[in-house]
């Protein structure tokens, strides 16, 4: 979901801003090594496929809606985290400019939420993992965990840009709401993401980003870093209505600072006018238990989709269509 | 999405088309920026900038009913966080929350239709022409350039592969329709990545010296990277 205009207060989409743009300056430095005219050629005919990707839709089998892969860490995957991050940030662009999808000054906000934090922090919880385990099937749950994560994440930052423009003096709450129904989306996102890898890993495995010159040791120690940030900010959000089971105390709080006028507040003041569903006495367990469904079961389908994997090839090796060192168009058997 | 909502329809002829670019998007920015800043319940300035707009789109020439349609399709999302929003906007005890959600719709339909009158009065190649010369990073235009080139191509194979795979499959359930998903984008994937492989063998056994050249006019958009040819 994109962000329109008007929603942000002014501090945040400044702040967003200027977080995007710093990061679309450090993607752009860490490209400038490696990047020839192929990696850009590929980088624009890559967001048309991610924009192209994107229209293919997929039915929801709770409500009769249908959603669309993000895709923002199988371009990380293939393409390397900046120039997948470049890719997400071009095809915001065009639907913001053409579709009017998207707002233009929430652009920031839009690329810091899709294109650097589940992309490149997508990237970041997927490297690791590919190195741990190793082979095809490192790849493969590698980017399922992190497209899990990277809905996840975005969903996050989404709302805590919305809580910091003013709105909801009960994010935790609101948090809450949001990563339980993110982790059930990104379920989605993951098994998407496994089943195109699957393919592009049986067909041309060569195309899988593999180059560790666009890390330099410091590099990566700071992916780490990211990696454990996210993976304790996803935590934290199942465990924030946790810590406050019932926060009556900020509620009080806001009621008497005027924040939530009775009246407003009985249309609707989040996801939930209380925070109770009918029968489910309490959000915590609820939150947790599907947090934890989401990571185990992203953890075992992609174990299903790399079992193919472990008998025939055990490693990445060859030709790397994304080396800096070749030159010129690689001939392919295709 | 259908394939003739990619592009914005720029068949009109109005005064508008004729006017450089690079005024035409400043002046749109600036037009979202003050629209965005209006404080809430500010109903008579707003209703000057949707004057200005219904005066800017009738010597546009471009029809209103295709800008209401085109803004129609994204205001779900819209009125879906309106809704979410207005009771707990910090403005909401002073005003209300229905002059709240009625401020941020009739912000949001200003600011898309200004957006979206861009994109019909503004050739796509100008508009990325114009964020050149106002100092965009050239990577970021010619990446936007060869995505917009290969967008149409990208989406017809695959409305092409769909239309392929429902003459195949008579029974469809909803179980299948992830793994057929699932397995189009893979095919659309590879399909893409070997067209940009052979575009740009294509590109450089034409002399491609890494410049976007244009017949439309002197100005071109400079070489971002040393192209692989030249390098060591």
């Amino acid at each position: 979901m994109h962000i329109p205009d008007n929603l942000l207060s002014q501090p945040v989409v400044l702040t967003t801003g200027a977080l995007a743009l710093g990061g679309f300056a450090v993607g752009l430095r860490k490209l400038r090594t490696r990047l020839r005219d192929r990696t850009m050629v590929l980088m624009g005919v890559m967001s048309a496929f991610v924009f192209a990707a994107q229209m293919v839709n997929f039915p929801l089998f709770v409500v009769p809606a249908s959603g669309h892969l993000i895709g923002a860490v199988l371009a990380a995957v293939l393409l390397g985290p900046w120039a997948g991050a470049l890719v997400l940030g071009t095809v915001l662009l065009v639907q913001s400019l053409l579709f009017a999808d998207g707002g233009i000054l929430a652009l920031g906000a839009n690329f810091l939420n899709l294109g650097l934090i589940a992309g490149v922090g997508g990237y970041a919880i997927y490297d690791p993992i590919r190195k741990a385990l190793g082979g095809q099937s490192g790849v493969l749950i590698g980017a399922m965990v992190a497209a899990w994560f990277s809905v996840l994440l975005a969903s996050l930052a989404f709302t805590i840009e919305l809580g910091a423009s003013g709105y909801w003096s009960d994010l935790p709450r609101v948090l809450g709401w949001m990563t339980m129904i993110h982790a059930i989306i990104g379920l989605g996102e993951a098994i998407i993401t496994g089943l195109v890898l699957r393919t592009v890993l049986s067909v041309r495995p060569d195309l899988i980003f593999d180059d560790d010159t666009i890390l330099t040791r410091s590099g990566r120690w700071t992916r780490v870093a990211i990696g454990g940030l996210a993976a304790s900010l996803a935590v934290a959000a199942f465990l924030a209505p946790l810590a406050s089971p019932n926060d009556d105390g900020l509620e009080f709080v806001g009621g008497r600072l005027g924040f939530l006028n009775e009246e407003a507040g009985s249309i609707f003041t989040g996801p939930m006018p209380d925070y109770s569903i009918e029968g489910l006495p309490d959000i915590a367990p609820v939150t947790a238990a599907v947090g934890l469904i989401g990571t185990v079961s992203v953890f075992i389908t992609g174990l299903v989709l790399a079992r193919a994997f472990t008998r025939n090839t055990p490693s990445l090796e060859g030709p790397n269509s994304s080396s800096p060192s070749e030159a010129g168009p690689e001939p392919h058997a295709a | 999405m259908r394939l003739d909502w990619l592009e914005p329809d720029q068949s009109a002829h109005g005064s508008l088309h004729r006017l450089d670019a690079r005024i035409k998007l400043v002046a749109t920015l600036a037009l979202v920026l003050a629209v965005v800043l209006l404080p809430i319940g500010s109903w008579r300035p707003l209703g000057g900038a949707a004057m200005l707009l219904a005066f800017l789109v009738g010597i546009s020439g471009v029809s209103p009913g295709t800008l209401l349609r085109r803004g129609l399709a994204v205001m779900p999302v819209v009125v879906l966080l309106a809704v979410m929003i207005a009771p707990s906007h910090p403005m909401a005890p002073t005003f209300g929350p229905w002059v709240v959600g009625g401020t941020i719709l009739a912000k949001n339909c200003l600011t898309i239709l200004s957006i979206l009158l861009l994109a019909h009065v503004t050739p796509f190649r100008d508009l990325m022409t114009a964020l050149e010369q106002l100092r965009a990073p050239t990577v970021l235009v010619a990446t936007l350039l060869l995505m917009y080139r290969y967008l149409f191509v990208l989406a017809e194979q695959l409305s092409r592969m769909a239309r392929a795979r429902r003459a195949r499959s008579f029974r469809r359930s909803r179980w299948s329709e992830w793994p057929l998903g699932a397995s189009l984008i893979a095919g659309l994937l590879l399909r893409s990545f070997e067209r940009g492989e052979r575009v740009h063998a294509a590109m450089l056994a034409r002399g491609w010296d890494g410049t976007f050249r244009s017949l439309d006019g002197p100005d071109s958009i400079s070489p971002p990277v040393q192209p692989d040819s030249a390098s060591p």
